[in-house]
């Protein structure tokens, strides 16, 4: 396969400009940074080993969110902690962004604020410019509906955002 | 235009906190031992199970040669025992010349095989293709033979030998 990625160094080059969002996607379903890190490594490695072609970046989000669910099912203690992590948002969590001000803050806390559903698809859209076919593709959904999930997330934060502010 | 465009801009200045120095150092090391285990060298792991009976039809075979050596040493040694015997019973007449002669010489070696152990597939260094080591431990007995008065000497002594064995695909 001609475009598949096979030189040692070509995955440098990738994780460099794909780690940083892909950690973030990660965080999505944990809130250790460590958890979320274990997952993009097992994920990258996964995904390399198999040779795919890294053009097939919904396969790659699948892979990152296919391990973090694995996860999250193998241990129901920690399942059921990010289940109140999610419902809590109260929760201190470590910050996902760097923030410049308090605005960028009270943003990310309005994202936090979003159902899972409706994050990853932002995350992936907003943070790692994937098409919606491509985040179809990841989620298993229609890109049809992972449009109108982007657009219910932009509503509802918009509408917190405001709300904070 | 969207009404969240806006938005999206305030989105896209969050910037992802950058990954941890040692994730990249992680991940390179899960890629090698992926490749260690026969990517790029050894063929990937159903490959490698398919050497398994290459190593135990090696195995039978030096257990083999090491019953055969042993077989073929203790004959040679039986003779030299019976000299030896022959010696006791009608020593050689101790002549001028034979003093002169009265030396030990090498008369038997044997070599008992007594452990082989497989220690798995290592690649050595600047090797590109793994090689599987077998260590060995055995006993070898050395005997020097006086022929001039049938007198025998004898050495015996553990050895440990490690040998690293080319792998083949086919």
């Amino acid at each position: 396969m001609e475009d598949a990625v096979t030189h040692e160094e070509d995955w440098k080059v990738c994780f460099a400009e794909l780690g940083p969002g892909l950690v973030l996607f990660a965080r999505q379903f944990v809130r250790s940074i460590a958890d979320a890190e274990d997952i993009v490594q097992e994920a990258f490695v996964r995904f390399w080993r198999k040779q795919h072609s890294i053009e097939n970046r919904g396969l790659l989000y699948a892979t990152v969110r296919s391990i973090a669910l694995d996860l999250l099912r193998r241990d129901t203690r920690r399942a059921r902690r990010e289940a109140v992590a999610s419902a809590d948002m109260e929760q201190t969590t470590e910050p996902h962004f760097d923030f410049d001000d308090g605005s960028q803050r009270e943003l990310a806390a309005a994202l936090d604020l979003l159902p899972i559903e409706q994050r990853e698809v932002l995350v992936m859209k907003i943070w790692n410019e994937l098409t919606f076919a491509e985040i179809g593709a990841a989620l298993e959904i229609s890109q049809n509906t992972a449009a109108s999930r982007y657009r219910y997330a932009l509503a509802s934060l918009k509408k917190n955002f405001v709300a904070h502010e | 235009m969207n009404d969240f465009s806006e938005l999206e801009a305030d989105l896209k200045k969050l910037r992802p906190r950058p990954t941890s120095p040692d994730l990249a150092a992680r991940i390179e090391i899960g890629l090698a031992e992926v490749a260690g285990r026969g990517t790029a060298t050894a063929g990937v792991l159903p490959k490698r199970r398919s050497f398994r009976p290459n190593w135990i039809a090696l195995g039978l075979g030096l257990a083999a040669a090491a019953t055969f050596l042993l077989l073929a040493r203790m004959n040679v040694d039986r003779p030299s025992t019976k000299a030896a015997g022959l010696a006791l019973i009608s020593p050689a007449p101790v002549t001028p010349a034979a003093r002169v002669d009265d030396s030990f010489v090498p008369s038997a070696l044997t070599r008992v095989v007594y452990d082989t152990r497989d220690e798995g597939l290592h690649f050595t260094d600047g090797a590109d293709q793994p090689m599987r080591r077998l260590r060995t431990h055995k006993r070898e007995t050395v005997q020097w033979k006086n022929p001039q008065t049938g007198a025998s000497l004898r050495v015996s002594y553990p050895t440990e030998e490690v040998t690293l064995v080319p792998i083949s695909g086919q």
